[in-house]
């Protein structure tokens, strides 16, 4: 058993040297975990990711392995909500979604809305409820828009909202107006550019 | 200082200043700024504010009305108008009563629209070079017509020196859920053809409405009988009843017409529409002191971080195996990298001189697992 382990921990490492950053005892314990998702059918490149982002910031090796090991759950939580057909970017972003408190259900009625890739609406939602959206309000918000709106919509309106919360607007106050007057899509550009490029006013 | 030269005009404690002011004044300003907001890039903005205002003959009141309008290079604009009037009555020899209201609204591109109206009173107790007052006022902002009770109580004194007069004053603020103090002291001095402003603050115990240091001058030289040429520059504080957001600017102006009492620097009150306003924890509108920009390009991704003052950036995340790799100085503040990225949700952090890392305004800040802060953002 302990050889079998052993080998699969070497086949693991000689396939993704990256890992050789972590001490022996941690990288057994991430590889464990990454071929325990990978036999799920989870995407593995954002947990050896984390456990690389891990090393980097010098995390002790029991942090790093619970963090892999928790987004691993989240993956598989992502998935069940987004469905099996769920790419892995969207299950990073529904990962997000949830971490940021948004319901399962909402992935999931999401995925019911909209046709194309939801990394984008995930993302957004998890923004807004990062920047203080109720979650509940978010999800409404994002739901709304969904159906019809293109990304860069999307970013625009998570744009319009954080402004509004920043001036001093009451988040679901700012989130409900937006949603209402559509101006953000009045706002945009025929070519809107990366999400964060600064602009002028 | 404005409210102060007002008050002692008003109080008839500025014999020599009242005596110039005339009963209905009006001008019109014209100039060219660069203005800064926090997280945003600067931008040229050009500008026209007419005013005018009316004062009791014996400064026993007044009233004012202003309007500005600002065209940015990017071609949007900005309006915003408000008037706002006081009267005072003598209670006793050095007591007075002043009772006043305000209204105005700003608008942004037929975007985002504030607007308000305050009513106010205040009691002045004052000699002839020196005064204190207290006051509150109480009203309503409105964003985009959701209203928003607001509520301010103030106190201040100020000193009265021959050409030169200084004011110092605390105020708490209440609009809504947000709430802020403002501790400000201002100093004018002026000349026979030159009037020096400056004033400095800080907004402390702030929930929601931003905080730190700020501070504005602004010099007004008489060209002519009317007309005046302003400079001004500085830094403001977010107004969140008026709509306007921090930032910084400068400003090079003609005023054109009847010039008794300056009128405030030309702090432009717009709402940037298409950047996002990063806060903290508590709401406040963070520095932009080290930033990433994204360009997406055919074949890769080119990241910038403006970073003023720093003397090496290294940037890390996913996309680079979060190994560290030091971006290339671009010119004085700003360092690149070409990156390869796929398509969806990135995480990375910068830092700044070898230092620890950080998150990079123009990034979601989220908890990173390792009690840190990771930035993440999405490429489409």
């Amino acid at each position: 058993m302990i050889v079998a382990a052993l080998l699969m921990a070497m086949q693991v490492a000689i396939q993704d040297p990256r890992l050789d950053r972590l001490d022996p005892d941690t990288r057994a314990q991430v590889i464990a975990v990454v071929d325990s998702a990978r036999q799920a059918g989870l995407p593995v490149e954002p947990l050896v990711q984390r456990a690389l982002e891990g090393a980097t910031k010098a995390a002790p090796g029991t942090r790093i392995v619970a963090a892999v090991h928790r987004l691993a759950a989240d993956l598989g939580a992502a998935r069940t909500a987004l469905g099996s057909n769920a790419s892995a970017p969207e299950l990073e972003a529904g990962v997000a979604a949830l971490r940021a408190g948004a319901p399962p259900q909402v992935l999931a009625n999401l995925r019911s809305v909209r046709r194309s890739s939801l990394t984008m609406a995930l993302s957004v939602l998890a923004d807004l409820v990062s920047s203080g959206v109720p979650a509940d309000s978010a999800a409404a918000a994002v739901l709304a828009l969904a159906p019809t709106a293109r990304d860069a919509d999307l970013v625009e309106f998570r744009r319009a909202v954080e402004r509004d919360i920043a001036l001093g607007a009451p988040p679901s106050a700012a989130t409900s107006v937006r949603v209402n007057s559509g101006a953000f899509v009045n706002s945009m550009s025929s070519d809107p550019g990366p999400p964060a490029r600064p602009r002028r006013p | 200082m404005r409210a102060l030269a007002l008050i002692v005009a008003a109080c008839g404690a500025d014999a020599g200043a009242h005596a110039v002011v005339a009963q209905v004044a009006a001008n019109i300003e014209a100039g060219v700024s660069e203005v800064r907001y926090d997280g945003f890039l600067a931008s040229a903005a050009a500008s026209v504010s007419p005013t005018i205002r009316w004062e009791h003959s014996r400064g026993r009141g007044f009233v004012s009305a202003r309007g500005t309008y600002l065209r940015f290079e990017s071609g949007r604009h900005s309006l915003d108008g408000s008037i706002n009037g006081s009267w005072f009555a003598p209670l006793a020899p050095r007591l007075r009563a002043e009772l006043g209201v305000s209204a105005g609204g700003s608008q942004y591109a037929n975007i985002a629209s504030f607007s308000h109206s305050e009513a106010e009173a205040r009691l002045h107790l004052m000699s002839a070079e020196r005064g204190a007052w207290a006051g509150a006022s109480a009203g309503r902002s409105y964003f985009s017509g959701l209203p928003r009770n607001v509520v301010v109580l103030a106190t201040g004194f100020w000193l009265l020196r021959r050409d030169k007069t200084m004011f110092v004053s605390l105020d708490r603020s209440t609009i809504g859920d947000t709430a802020f103090s403002d501790v400000r002291g201002s100093a004018r001095w002026r000349g026979s053809r030159l009037v020096l402003e400056g004033i400095v603050g800080a907004r402390v115990w702030s929930r929601g409405g931003g905080r730190g240091v700020y501070g504005e001058g602004s010099a007004a030289l008489t060209l002519g009988p009317e007309i005046a040429l302003v400079l001004s520059a500085g830094r403001y504080p977010t107004d969140v009843v008026r709509g306007s957001i921090a930032g910084r600017y400068v400003t090079a102006a003609v005023r054109v017409g009847s010039i008794s009492i300056r009128r405030p620097a030309p702090a432009p009150r717009v709402l940037p529409v298409n950047e996002p306003v990063y806060t903290g924890s508590d709401g406040a509108v963070k520095s932009a002191e080290t930033r990433l920009a994204i360009q997406i390009r055919p074949d890769d991704v080119l990241l910038t971080v403006y970073a003023a003052g720093a003397a090496s950036i290294e940037i890390t995340g996913d996309f680079t195996d979060w190994q560290p790799v030091p971006l290339n100085r671009v010119d004085g503040n700003t360092w690149a990298g070409v990156f390869r990225m796929t398509a969806g949700l990135h995480r990375m952090n910068v830092r700044r001189d070898g230092g620890a890392w950080i998150v990079p305004a123009g990034t979601m800040r989220r908890p990173d697992d390792y009690d840190g802060e990771v930035g993440v953002f999405v490429l489409p």
